[in-house]
């Protein structure tokens, strides 16, 4: 589990560092932690992109109501698995 | 191919911009996406008035008038501070404190400025500005109490790049809009479309009914095929804006009005500033005290349907609608910025949520 959450986290930090064309990170020194909103600067049209490219890999609908909680990338790669686990 | 017709295929957003015409258009106006937008009220006098304005309904006509440039300047360092990259100076008429908007401009550059156009407002605030219209000179003399305005706004603004003229279509002026948009092209100029929307509690004679929402939209439909070069709208603006529900019930308005999130997108980051460089979260929209069941207003749906992106991420054809309308939204209010063809020419429903 920890293993399949780890590889989310890095597949989500990569699409987000591809999608915003942030300089100076990688998919392994992003911290998944980090306030997207507060400190990366997202806002939600950068979130429907994001959540346009994870629905593409995973074939999940990510509500726009359910933004507001997407709020970093371990909350994203958290809500990917369960949406996962629960087989939408 | 219809929308309907592609739907029944699902789609990857990556096949949809996979697509070299829809991925160009993408790729344009997402370089927009880090537009965030205030509105400001500038001064609380205006030179006309108007039948169902939507400045002078409610309490924001009556604040008190800072009209002190420091403080502005202030206001807006801040405003910029919080990531602020828009603004929209509006209410009740800005051309009467240029003063104030130079100021806004030096700090902020990008924005735009509501104006009934009768006061030319000098070159040096290089905003896009929105000149109302409200029908020909006849029925502008009766609703707006103003003489010979078309003539007057056109020679204010004759050759003037920052001028977007704004025709709000009422029940009583849907036959003028062949005369006025034929004026505008004759003159070199640039229109858009607006929808009268009812203020809280108008019950006046403006106020759209089923039928001349209908007729409206045929109108639209006539007009843009006629003046493809001169008017700056969509197939996909006229669904949005003609339809029988509001931009609310289609879309769930995103303006902190009727948005409780502050976590994020225009909940997050808009506010409406009154005269006294106050705002209301609850009040806080593009039109405040509009009807919002009534509001089909060209600014709301400028914000409330671009946002929507997601949901219109369906099928090219949707996809393609969603792209003029946000290719139209850009060039109504930002100057500088070219609108391409469209690229959907058919009237494609909005899609469920």
């Amino acid at each position: 589990m920890n293993n399949d959450i780890n590889q989310t986290i890095t597949r989500v930090a990569e699409i987000i560092i591809n999608e915003l064309k942030l300089e100076d990170v990688t998919p392994g020194t992003f911290d998944a932690d980090l306030d997207l909103v507060d400190e990366v600067g997202i806002d939600s049209m950068d979130l429907a992109t994001i959540a346009l490219v994870l629905r593409d890999e995973h074939g999940i609908r990510i509500d726009e109501d359910d933004y507001p909680k997407l709020t970093t990338v371990r909350i994203i790669a958290e809500y990917i698995d369960n949406k996962l686990t629960i087989g939408e | 191919m219809t929308a309907q017709t592609e739907k029944q295929q699902e789609y990857k957003f990556s096949d949809i911009i996979a697509d070299p015409v829809i991925k160009e258009r993408w790729e344009k106006v997402r370089r927009y996406f880090f537009l965030r937008e205030s509105t400001y009220d500038m001064t609380n006098r205006c030179n006309v008035r108007c039948e169902g304005c939507y400045y002078f309904t409610g309490e924001k006509q009556f604040a008190d008038e800072n009209t002190d440039p420091t403080a502005w300047q202030q206001l807006l360092e801040a405003e910029k501070k919080r990531g602020i990259t828009f603004v929209v100076l509006a209410g009740a008429e800005p051309s009467l404190v240029p003063q104030l908007c130079e100021v806004c401009y030096r700090v902020i550059p990008l924005g735009a400025i509501a104006s009934n156009g009768l006061k030319p407002i000098p070159p040096e605030i290089d905003y896009r500005i929105h000149i109302s219209v409200w029908g020909n000179d006849r029925t502008s003399l009766a609703i707006r109490k103003a003489p010979d305005m078309l003539i007057r706004q056109m020679a204010n603004y004759q050759d003037d790049p920052r001028a977007v003229f704004v025709y709000t279509f009422t029940p009583v002026n849907i036959d003028e809009a062949l005369e006025v948009t034929g004026l505008l092209a004759a003159g070199g100029q640039k229109i858009t479309f607006n929808m009268f929307s009812a203020p809280v509690g108008y019950n006046g004679h403006l106020r759209h009914t089923s039928e001349t929402l209908a007729k409206t939209r045929q109108v639209m439909i006539e007009l843009l095929a006629e003046f493809p070069e001169t008017i700056l709208f969509s197939p996909y603006n006229i669904v949005a804006h003609t339809g029988q529900k509001g931009l609310h019930e289609l879309f769930s308005c995103s303006y902190p009005r009727m948005n409780p999130s502050t976590d994020i997108g225009l909940g997050r980051s808009f506010r409406q500033y009154r005269t006294n460089l106050q705002w209301d979260r609850d009040a806080a929209c593009c039109v405040p005290d509009t009807d919002c069941d009534d509001c089909r207003h060209y600014a709301a749906g400028s914000a409330v349907v671009t946002a929507r992106m997601y949901r219109h991420a369906t099928d090219p054809v949707t996809f393609s609608a969603w792209l003029d309308y946000v290719d139209t939204y850009l060039a109504v209010w930002v100057k500088g910025y070219d609108k391409g063809r469209n690229l959907c020419n058919t009237l494609t429903p909005p899609p469920n949520n």
